[in-house]
């Protein structure tokens, strides 16, 4: 799920330099939303109540029709839109006003999770080639910082990774996890795992392509 | 806009045979568990991978002895159960995307086995940025999750996901003469669009030199921001979420009373059962106090006149709960507040049996103050055994400071109203709950209770609908409500601080209900405040005084009575205060309104916010195609109807309003 | 007789290591090196080692080979796809170099680019198998190859590595995967390396004990606490802490020897991996009896 962070606080300069309408999207204040540091920053700047607009789900095109037809003379008297939304929401802003230029108020994160609003514990990179069936049910992918198919690298210092002490070696996870299954042999039966990353590309093309137009 | 692409972001697929067949392997019997997906239209059920992998199972001579959908496989509190209640412990087969398989296993961790049945769907469709997310939308745009927003550079097009290639400065040489991009011709080149855009906004591409930063969220940082997350999310109950407080504009403003209006109208039905039995006539004189409305049986209660005057009229007007027309006597003030000679204190009231205590909250129409309107005194007698009281001073609904000044202004009356109902029920354990943002009321009531041992002050933190009784007595006592069942089964009663107030007011004073607190606030309230009104007060008469509105509601504006979650919207300015009435707010209309008819999206929010652990959207699906006995199927009855469902929705379903049919319907068999 | 041979044969090899420089300063490595290539079987160039940014160890290796030395070509899977590594192989192989030591690389985030993005298409394993399908005439799709390489390959163990069975096993897979030599990472427990050789051993495949010069207690306690699967014992960090700042290098050399010594019985040979004290290795050679 997605999640956001206020840009610089160069985006002051901005706000103060321009006539700007600011859009705030708290669609996913529940996941997470830093709408104090972002009221601070339009407090700074002087934006004015009539410039500001607080709406959620501005990635439902639908409803941000709505809400630009709602700001129309706003709209008219401005030279940019700023809006503290993830990328999608400022993607469907400048689809709207293709002659506005739309600034990102915001930069966009990304923490475990599809579905809800609730982070999860563990993830899925959509590889389009689940690996769970030889490593026990934890995905190489993403529990392993390099993404290593074959087994752990040597940097592993007490069962921890590299890359951060705190962060669990995922190899060593799975080991683990194979050896109460009694599948330890899967390490060493299984082929040389390597990835096909032609399936990223062709895994959307007729899902993409052919999304039903209404 | 004309048009709209609707994409399905369905996040996994059915495994290809051979290797299912490969996985499969050496098992003889399995238990199947099946995701019934996220992000895609909520169209029809969504049984095709499972019946596929059905098929190719039983083609192995493979049993399966146990298979179920599970809605949001990878919610982990609803999913849980299911996965507790499974007896056998042979192999659990998972058809879901990667994050539900992997829940799985971590559940079993090692004890069984767990087989992936599908892969997950590739999201971005570009291998040089594999993260590419859509919004809570079926739409076409996706982000990459990149921590560097480029969308200012690039007129907003994405050049992470957009290009094939990520390129962060200007296309490529490969682009097709038609500008097509060279890994896929059916795609524009990302670039040209870039160009054509900035074009069209009369600027040209930056000459910047960006360079991606792929360590800009390094993996503590994103844990950290997990654990905020989880934290919240998991915070005293299941469900429910933190709209903004907005209780400044009140929260400060000591209760005034509201002058006594020319006219009232006091509806017969103010409480939950049968509406009161009409005592007067038109044209009969009445006095403050006097009851002009008997109870009509065991669930309902008595009805009183809130001024003195003449009864000039029995009318039906919009009741501001049901929005249906019910009775109402509308009685002219005398303007001299003649007393009924009910009005007076019991002198003996420590000596008096049970009963009679009883009785006479009965006779002065005490009723639950918190919106509930349940008669007091039936709450007064319950059926089984009661050993903890629990004062509700909560008011977790965005706006409302009613009960909040009442624990601030008025904490000794309100100890006396808790000391009758304490010794009503024989109750050793008071828990006095107050959400932490009320810090004032908590300072006042913990001073209070100095001297009364046996009342312990609870300040759990801000939730809503922490104020609902379930979810309060689970935060507070520990103790779980069973379901279709009632405080009383698990030993406890709650009473709302507004209740207690009016029950010492009662026996001390003599005073039958005919007057409450309530906030009245909103967006462009003139004299937004907490005011002591009479029963029966024309909603004209307060948006008169208060924001300077003559008779209807302006253009753009909508009038609630009750806080935003639970309010009911009025289209009748000229009903009237009743003694559920905890608020009245004046608010601008959204610009986006929600509807019984848009189609769910699978979003998974409703589930995660909904505290009675429901699945809501169920009854929005049923609901529109007016399946009524599915939606009972699915609990509709144990919803509490808090709205926080309706609120989470990224479809904006008026899930409320079809909850409201499905109940009615269910019941009419219809 | 090339290393290959040598280890046939039965010969208790010396390898030791050039870490490139961070620019193209490479010919003091390749004369330091020159000084000892008589007790040296081959020299192990470091590929970008640590994920900092250096020369490359293919145009190091090269240069090796030109100045008649005998070079183990590391390469990692930090920094290229496969298409690069296969090519990268291919390269190797008509610049002379024939050992090639296959490991999977530090995490970018580690290095001085911590911005830099982790490639990691391919890792220890499915790299040693791509090598050993090159050198039987076929890329990694199947294609045919014209003109076939031919490498003596190599890979990483860790004997301190806990779990060990699962060091174990992954050593089993990268033999399967083509691995005909092991080096080791830095051994200073000599009792916890036989007990893992014993199993090592089995494998019939010749490892050879990796030798890190301890520079000074704090150096030592470092390695403890943050280097996988190395640990000093309480001994050595007192020796290098009661030595003064000037005497170090000798004790450095001194536990060097014993532990060389302690090998002998042990394994094929050793890896002495210098780390900036290069200087000093042709005393660790004389202490140890080459």
């Amino acid at each position: 799920m997605l999640i956001t962070r206020c840009k610089d606080r160069e985006l002051i300069d901005i706000l103060k330099k321009k006539r700007c309408l600011v859009l705030k999207c708290f669609g996913c204040r529940e996941v997470y939303f830093p709408e104090e540091e972002i009221d601070h920053i339009l407090k700074e700047a002087g934006v004015s109540a009539s410039n500001k607009g607080r709406f959620d789900y501005l990635c439902r095109e639908e409803f941000t029709e709505r809400y630009l037809k709602y700001l129309e003379r706003v709209l008219k008297e401005v030279d940019s839109v700023v809006v503290f939304s993830c990328g999608v929401g400022v993607q469907v802003v400048s689809k709207m006003l293709p002659e506005i230029p739309v600034i990102p108020g915001c930069d966009t994160y990304y923490i475990n999770g599809f579905q809800g609003i609730t982070a999860q514990d563990v993830d899925c990179q959509q590889c389009g080639e689940c690996w769970l069936n030889i490593t026990g049910g934890i995905c190489p992918i993403t529990s392993c910082s390099k993404g290593l198919l074959n087994g752990p690298c040597g940097g592993a210092k007490n069962g921890k990774c590299e890359v951060n002490p705190e962060m669990d070696c995922g190899w060593v996870l799975i080991y683990k996890r194979l050896k109460a299954l009694g599948e330890t042999e899967m390490l060493k039966k299984s082929a040389v795992n390597i990835r096909d990353y032609r399936i990223i590309i062709e895994g959307r093309k007729d899902k993409d392509e052919s999304g039903r137009k209404t | 806009m004309d048009e709209k692409t609707v994409v399905d972001y369905t996040k996994y697929r059915l495994k290809k045979e051979d290797e299912l067949k490969e996985s499969l392997g050496g098992i003889n019997r399995m238990t199947l568990l099946w995701c019934k997906k996220c992000f895609t239209e909520f169209k029809e059920e969504t049984e095709q991978e499972c019946q596929q992998a059905i098929k190719i199972i039983r083609g192995l001579n493979l049993s399966i002895s146990h298979c179920e959908g599970i809605d949001f496989l990878c919610n982990n509190h609803h999913t849980i159960k299911v996965l507790q209640a499974l007896s056998s412990e042979e192999p659990v087969g998972v058809i879901s995307c990667g994050i539900g398989i992997q829940f799985v296993a971590s559940f079993f961790d090692g004890k069984r086995k767990v087989l992936a049945l599908a892969d997950s769907v590739p999201q971005s469709g570009n291998a040089t940025s594999i993260a590419g997310y859509h919004g809570i939308a079926l739409g076409a745009e996706k982000c990459a999750a990149c921590g560097q927003c480029y969308l200012e550079k690039t007129g907003g097009i994405c050049p992470v996901v957009a290009c094939a290639k990520s390129l962060l400065n200007g296309p490529c040489g490969g682009a097709s003469k038609d500008g097509k991009c060279e890994v896929n011709k059916e795609l524009p080149c990302a670039w040209i669009e870039i160009y054509k855009r900035l074009n069209g906004q009369k600027r040209g591409i930056d000459s910047r030199i960006d360079i991606r930063d792929y360590n800009v969220f390094p993996v503590d940082e994103e844990k950290k921001h997990i654990k905020i997350n989880q934290e919240r999310r998991r915070e005293g109950f299941y469900g429910g979420l933190y709209p903004l407080e907005q209780k400044e504009a009140t929260e400060g403003l000591s209760i005034r009373v509201f002058p006594a209006p020319e006219r009232v109208s006091i509806f017969l039905s103010q409480h939950t059962g049968i509406p009161a039995k009409l005592l007067v006539k038109t044209g009969d004189k009445v006095k403050k106090g006097q009851k002009i409305g008997e109870s009509g049986g065991f669930v309902s209660a008595t009805v009183h006149s809130s001024v003195s005057g003449k009864v000039i009229a029995i009318e039906e007007k919009v009741h501001p709960v049901s929005q249906t027309l019910q009775t109402a006597v509308v009685i002219e003030n005398d303007g001299r507040d003649t007393p009924d000679s009910s009005i007076e204190p019991l002198i003996s009231r420590d000596g008096l049996p049970r009963e009679k205590v009883i009785d006479i909250l009965k006779e002065k129409g005490i009723v639950g103050l918190g919106g509930a309107m349940f008669p007091s005194s039936v709450k007064l007698s319950p059926p089984k055994p009661v050993d903890i009281l629990i004062v509700n001073g909560c008011e977790c609904e965005p706006y409302l400071n009613a009960d909040n000044r009442l624990m601030i202004e008025h904490p000794e009356e309100l100890l006396k109203g808790i000391e009758i109902v304490r010794r009503l029920l024989e109750i050793k354990d008071i828990i006095f709950a107050i959400e932490d943002n009320k810090k004032e009321a908590v300072e006042s009531i913990t001073s209070a209770v100095k001297n009364y041992p046996d009342i312990k002050v609870a300040t759990p933190k801000t939730k809503y609908p922490q104020g609902a009784e379930r979810m309060l007595i689970k935060r507070v006592s520990g103790r779980e409500v069973p379901e279709a069942g009632l405080p009383f089964d698990v030993g406890v009663v709650v009473f709302n601080v507004a209740t207690l107030y009016a029950i010492y007011k009662a026996v001390y004073e003599g005073l039958p209900l005919i007057e409450r607190v309530i906030t009245v606030a909103g967006e462009d309230a003139v004299s937004p405040g907490n005011y002591l009104v009479r029963i029966g007060t024309h909603f004209s008469d307060i948006l008169a005084s208060c924001s300077g509105i003559k008779s209807s509601i302006p253009e753009g504006y909508e009038l609630r009575m009750g806080g935003p979650m639970m309010g009911i919207v009025q289209k009748d300015v000229n009903s009237a205060v009743i003694k559920g009435t905890t608020g009245l707010l004046l608010m601008k209309k959204y610009p986006v309104e929600v509807s019984e008819e848009n189609i769910c999206i699978r979003c998974g929010r409703c589930v995660d916010v909904c505290p009675m652990e429901l699945i809501p959207y169920y009854y929005a699906y049923y609901g529109q195609k007016k399946q009524w006995s599915d939606m009972a199927r699915y609990k509709v009855k144990s919803c509490i109807e808090c709205g926080c469902c309706q609120y989470i929705c990224s479809s904006k379903i008026d899930i409320v309003g079809l909850v409201k049919k499905g109940k009615r319907y269910a019941d009419n068999k219809m | 007789m090339n290393l290959e041979e040598k280890l046939k044969n039965g010969k208790f090899v010396i390898t030791s290591e050039i870490g490139p420089p961070k620019g193209t300063n490479i010919m003091p490595h390749i004369e330091e090196a020159e000084h000892i290539k008589d007790k040296v079987d081959a020299f192990n160039v470091t590929d970008l080692q640590s994920s900092v940014m250096r020369l490359g160890s293919l145009a190091t290796s090269h240069l090796l080979v030109e100045k008649g030395m005998e070079p183990v070509f590391q390469i990692t899977c930090r920094d290229r796809n496969r298409l690069a590594l296969q090519s990268d192989l291919l390269s190797a192989y008509v610049l002379g170099i024939r050992n090639i030591l296959i490991l999977t690389g530090d995490h970018t985030v580690l290095g001085d680019h911590p911005q830099a993005k982790p490639v990691f298409d391919l890792d220890s394993i499915s790299l040693l198998k791509v090598a050993s399908d090159l050198m039987k005439g076929k890329d990694m799709v199947g294609n045919d190859l014209d003109g076939i390489p031919a490498f003596f390959l190599g890979a990483v163990v860790s004997p301190g590595y806990e779990p060990q069975e699962l060091q174990l096993l992954k050593m089993e897979r990268k033999i399967e995967a083509g691995a005909r030599f092991f080096q080791t990472q830095a051994v200073y427990d000599l009792d916890a390396f036989e007990k893992f050789m014993k199993q090592a051993s089995n494998f019939g495949v010749p490892v050879l004990g990796g030798i890190v010069l301890l520079k000074s207690a704090a150096m030592a306690k470092f390695m403890n606490e943050n280097v996988a699967g190395v640990s000093v014992p309480e001994r050595y960090i007192n020796m290098m802490a009661s030595a003064d700042k000037k005497d170090r290098p000798k004790v450095s050399v001194q536990i060097a020897s014993e532990l060389i010594k302690g090998m002998k019985g042990l394994c094929s040979g050793i890896h002495i991996m210098p780390l900036g004290w290069e200087r000093y290795v042709p005393d660790v050679l004389e202490a140890s009896g080459f």
